[in-house]
């Protein structure tokens, strides 16, 4: 049962890193960075315009909606002498020494689209050449179609929305688990140098404290995963309004992200536990190596990304039941093939048991951790803290 | 409240933080734990908050018919030795922070407040970050912490240590209001002319042990039994009849004009004092009273010797 003063500490660890402000800035900047690659790459793309193209009087290439062909009465002196000047053409064509030779100011990326196109000509050419008709030369270039079929029928498929949302959903545990990392490490070690401490636990139990750190962490780390689905929401409507394509967001698998939320809950808080209790063992943070202990959190999401080509494999199926990689593994699995619903309860039910467990090794640690000024406990130490029975 | 202290005993690794101590602490008083550095006061405080717990010996706090081995959070104000708050957040929410840990209601606790940043004058720097104030504001601030939610009892580790004079006197107000009402401090200081001001009772440690115990007239009577009288005269005072008195054991002649004179334990000093006026006319005739600092000294020196002459032997 969390306490009322657990709850105090969770809304002062929740906002004393929650500045709104510099919140608000940050994500517009970000909506401002994104909108800014999207104008880059909206103004820079060459593909979008009309190139003149000057060919020999033999070659009969069709125009496309990209290039423009030509065949000039000039010399190719004179051609090249408008391309150097920029005008005219934009590429000069012309057969010397037994080779086809394309002129052109400098190495630009509409080139390989405009080879492609003539390299098409030219087979077309050699094909009539060899009595082939146009249907002929393009069966003779179409690969063989091998069209795969899963026999379970739970898959949804390669290359889908669902596998998109499965990459999402890691990469949103990462974002959570980094914000987590981040907060804890920079208040339990601030808390320590600050001296703190002892004023808190007059008030507080250890156990209280810590409870009230890990929810507090927690629901920032959990925040934090949200608003980025909020800011990456709001930058593909927007993108998809000025692309003319509406929007359309039924690729959204509402099922997936309503078991989400209480996976990654879960999740971030067995992970913040861990991370409260390795961090109250650390004296300075700037010499001690254990905060890189923290990141073996980090190890569930690196895991289930191996393996998320096979989706319905023993190993994904392994990480989806274990509780301390479940939080990570159930969601994109369950995104990826269909899970009963029995299954996601259980395996959330376990997962839930083992934060409380996890809660309460974390406890004792936390309670001898914060006490320990300007010596580090050993790993041995910290292992008969954990096993030990005294909580309070 | 009361508190037992009976025979506690506290080891870390190798070294004895306290030994066999025992003291009781009554309802209402200001109780001071004096002594050096390493005496032990602050391990006894962390035993009496209940951060650790005694090795041997017993802690018993009574309050309203309860008895417990440690003080209950619920009643308990307390400025740790080794102390801090959020220097990140203003003094306002440090504070607020704290009295709603204790239970305290978002009104009341900066009604509270208020009217001790009055009395500390922090009024206008409530909404500065804490990191921004002096140690010595910092400190007061922590002070107010530890007293917002009216406990009743406080304990204050070394509350005096990095204050200027017109702070420290400050304090000294502040705890003396804390027991106007009705609250009991024990505090642990080096500064003995604050705590002879303000304690009702003491302990004097040394190495883990109690030295000496009890009322500042007490330890007085067990530190320095003998009575002294300063002597001084416009003429040459007669050193050899000033050592010839039965009832005089020492003659310290400060100056040929100047002496003090040490008594017997049982001596009548009213006999004393007769003799000398018969054969001196004294300028200045006075009993001499040490403060606690000379008998904090006096007591361990004692102390000192007495564990020497127990390793020689």
């Amino acid at each position: 049962m969390i306490s009322r003063q657990s709850l105090i500490v969770a809304r002062w660890e929740f906002l004393r890193f929650f500045k709104w402000k510099q919140q608000l800035i940050s994500y517009l900047l970000m909506l401002a960075v994104m909108g800014g690659v999207f104008a880059w790459v909206y103004l820079t793309d060459e593909s979008r315009q009309l190139y003149r193209i000057a060919v020999p009087g033999q070659v009969t290439v069709q125009n496309t909606a990209q290039f423009e062909f030509q065949r000039p009465s000039i010399d190719l002196s004179q051609q090249l002498q408008q391309l150097r000047d920029h005008q005219t053409w934009h590429a000069v064509l012309a057969y010397q020494d037994d080779r086809w030779v394309l002129h052109t100011g400098a190495s630009s990326k509409w080139l390989p689209q405009l080879e492609q196109v003539l390299q098409n000509y030219f087979q077309l050419q050699r094909a009539g050449d060899f009595g082939l008709t146009d249907t002929q030369l393009s069966e003779l270039q179409q690969p063989e179609l091998i069209e795969r079929s899963y026999l379970d029928d739970d898959f949804k498929g390669e290359e889908t929305p669902e596998k998109m949302i499965a990459f999402a959903v890691l990469i949103l545990l990462l974002i959570g688990l980094s914000t987590a990392f981040g907060q804890i490490l920079m208040s339990i070690t601030g808390e320590k140098q600050q001296r703190v401490t002892e004023q808190l636990y007059a008030i507080v139990t250890p156990q209280q404290w810590m409870d009230g750190k890990v929810l507090g962490h927690s629901f920032s780390a959990l925040k934090a995963m949200l608003t980025t689905t909020l800011v990456m929401l709001v930058f593909f409507v927007v993108v998809s309004l000025i692309a003319g394509d509406g929007l359309d967001l039924s690729w959204l698998n509402w099922w997936v992200i309503l078991w989400l939320i209480p996976f990654a809950l879960a999740g971030l808080l067995l992970c913040a536990c861990f991370m409260g209790a390795i961090a109250a063992s650390i004296d300075d943070p700037n010499t001690s190596g254990k905060g890189v202990v923290m990141m073996v959190t980090w190890l569930p999401l690196l895991f289930t990304y191996l393996v998320i080509d096979s989706p319905s494999g023993w190993a994904m199926t392994l990480l989806s039941w274990l509780p301390v990689s479940s939080f990570a593994a159930m969601p994109v699995r369950m995104s990826m093939v269909e899970v009963p619903w029995w299954q996601l309860s259980l395996s959330l039910a376990l997962l839930v048991g083992t934060v409380y467990y996890m809660r309460r090794l974390g406890g004792r640690i936390f309670l001898r951790g914060m006490q320990m000024y300007g010596k580090e406990p050993s790993w041995g130490d910290i292992m008969r803290w954990a096993l030990s029975r005294k909580a309070d | 409240m009361q508190l037992r202290i009976e025979a506690v005993t506290k080891q870390y690794a190798t070294v004895t933080a306290v030994n066999q101590v025992s003291f009781q602490i009554q309802s209402g008083e200001i109780f001071a734990l004096l002594g050096p550095n390493g005496a032990g006061k602050s391990s006894i405080i962390r035993m009496l908050v209940g951060m650790t717990k005694p090795d041997a010996g017993s802690i018993s706090v009574c309050y309203q018919d309860q008895i417990s081995n440690h003080v209950p959070r619920r009643l308990l104000g307390y400025l740790p030795e080794d102390r801090g708050l959020y220097g990140d957040k203003s003094v306002e929410k440090n504070l607020l922070f704290l009295a709603q840990l204790h239970g305290l209601g978002k009104a009341e606790a900066l009604s509270r407040m208020e009217h001790w940043l009055e009395v500390f004058e922090l009024t206008e720097r409530r909404h500065d970050d804490l990191k921004q104030l002096s140690k010595g504001n910092q400190q007061k601030v922590q002070l107010i912490a530890a007293v917002l939610h009216q406990p009743a009892l406080v304990i204050l580790d070394e509350p005096f240590s990095g204050l200027d004079p017109i702070n420290q006197e400050k304090v000294v107000d502040f705890l003396k209001q804390l027991k106007q009402n009705g609250m009991t401090v024990i505090l642990s200081a080096h500064q003995m002319a604050m705590v002879e001001k303000l304690a009702d009772r003491m302990v004097l440690m040394a190495k883990g042990e109690v030295v000496l115990a009890g009322t500042l007239a007490e330890i007085r009577q067990q530190a320095q039994p003998e009575v002294q009288i300063q002597l001084s005269s416009k003429m040459p005072l007669p050193i050899d009849w000033l050592r010839s008195l039965d009832a005089v054991t020492a003659v310290d002649l400060q100056q040929p004009e100047q002496a003090v004179l040490t008594l017997q334990r049982d001596a009548e000093v009213g006999s004393v004092l007769q003799q000398l006026l018969g054969r001196i006319e004294p300028e200045q005739i006075a009993m001499q009273k040490p403060d606690l600092h000379q008998l904090y000294l006096n007591a361990m020196s004692r102390h000192q010797a007495q564990l020497t002459q127990e390793a020689a032997a």
